[in-house]
């Protein structure tokens, strides 16, 4: 298993840590049900699936790889800004150091 | 240098745990349908009625889950999410050798198990790839480190070839520990959260889920094994203290 890197190029599987399903992050208030939704539940069917792969023996950059779960073909890889990872709040306000 | 010995473990020939059950069964006259995929579950007012299957509708009043590897898929079908992963674990074969091993030596730290079959292949394994999947087959690089890990433990394997190997899909849970349960549906009933844990709890998972579904009550041995305990955080089962999330088990 092979993953493409947008900095780094095509890679093995192993220069990479597998950091789970990528689901968008609730609002910190949003409630005990959104909260359970995105720490536990899962659609959890065969084929693509966004996940989070971080190159940490790389360039360390984490990925958002589309990936199809049956015959584990790397659909997609998206990197940075445009991968959505983040908290709302923090994405909202890029200046606060609090 | 340490070990522990536990004299009262042993091994079981899995194929003829599943055909014991069968004729078992088959004896006390539940109808076994082999080949005969369900497609749907029927509800209707927060109930279920019945299950579609590839050869036809069967009414039913209760209805147990226990597709481990599908749970999610399974209750996909009566609208049902679960707070499951479906992960690969891969295990591996030697061709048939004397009898070498008639232990199961396992290393823990390194999620590491050998054993000899009766037919003289040794079977061991170590961890999940670590990615979800239902490919039913794992990758490269943790068979590397599986046989890397065993020829470190026992030496003498090396001189084996291996026959063959698979992957098998595993219901992972946020803590690591089982379900089993109610479904917020009246009737459907689950058994599924396994991990990688689950041929040898069967014969106890399988009295267990029986009694609940017979009495609707748990079986005292099971009652901590509750769907909900995620959401509302009492009664978390999370065995190795990292924590109750998915990745961690």
């Amino acid at each position: 298993m092979r993953i493409t890197c947008p900095l780094c190029g095509e890679r093995d599987r192993r220069e990479f840590t597998y950091k789970g399903t990528a689901l968008a992050i609730p609002a910190l208030d949003a409630g005990v049900a959104a909260w359970d939704d995105y720490v536990h539940m899962r659609d959890n069917l065969p084929g693509a699936i966004d996940e989070w792969w971080q190159h940490d023996m790389g360039c360390g950059s984490w990925l958002k790889v589309t990936r199809n779960t049956v015959s584990h073909e790397m659909i997609a890889v998206v990197a940075g800004e445009a991968s959505g990872l983040g908290l709302a709040e923090a994405q909202a306000n890029p200046e606060d150091q609090a | 240098m340490g070990a522990l010995l536990q004299r009262r473990a042993g091994t079981a020939r899995h194929d003829a745990v599943a055909w014991g059950y069968a004729r078992g069964a088959d004896k006390f006259g539940v109808d076994l349908i082999q080949n005969c995929e369900v497609t749907g579950i029927d509800v209707e007012g927060g109930k279920v009625v019945g299950v579609q299957t590839a050869r036809g509708p069967i009414k039913a009043k209760k209805i147990a889950l226990a597709a481990a590897g599908r749970s999610s898929q399974v209750a996909a079908m009566a609208g049902l999410r679960l707070p499951i992963e479906s992960h690969v674990l891969q295990a591996f074969v030697s061709e048939g050798l004397k009898p070498i091993i008639d232990h199961v030596i396992t290393f823990a730290e390194g999620h590491l198990y050998i054993s000899q079959s009766d037919k003289g292949g040794l079977v061991f394994g170590s961890y999940l790839d670590f990615y979800s999947s239902y490919a039913a087959r794992g990758n490269l690089p943790m068979q590397e480190h599986t046989m890397e890990a065993i020829a470190a433990m026992v030496p003498a394997v090396t001189k084996a070839r291996l026959l063959r190997s698979w992957g098998g899909i595993m219901d992972m849970t946020p803590d690591g520990s089982p379900i089993i349960d109610h479904t917020p549906i009246e009737g459907l009933y689950l058994n599924a959260g396994w991990c990688y844990g689950g041929f040898k709890a069967t014969p106890a998972s399988g009295h267990c889920f029986a009694h609940l579904i017979a009495t609707d009550r748990p079986h005292a041995a099971a009652t901590k094994f509750k769907l909900d305990r995620f959401r509302t955080g009492k009664g978390l089962m999370d065995e190795e203290g990292t924590g109750a999330q998915h990745n961690l088990h």
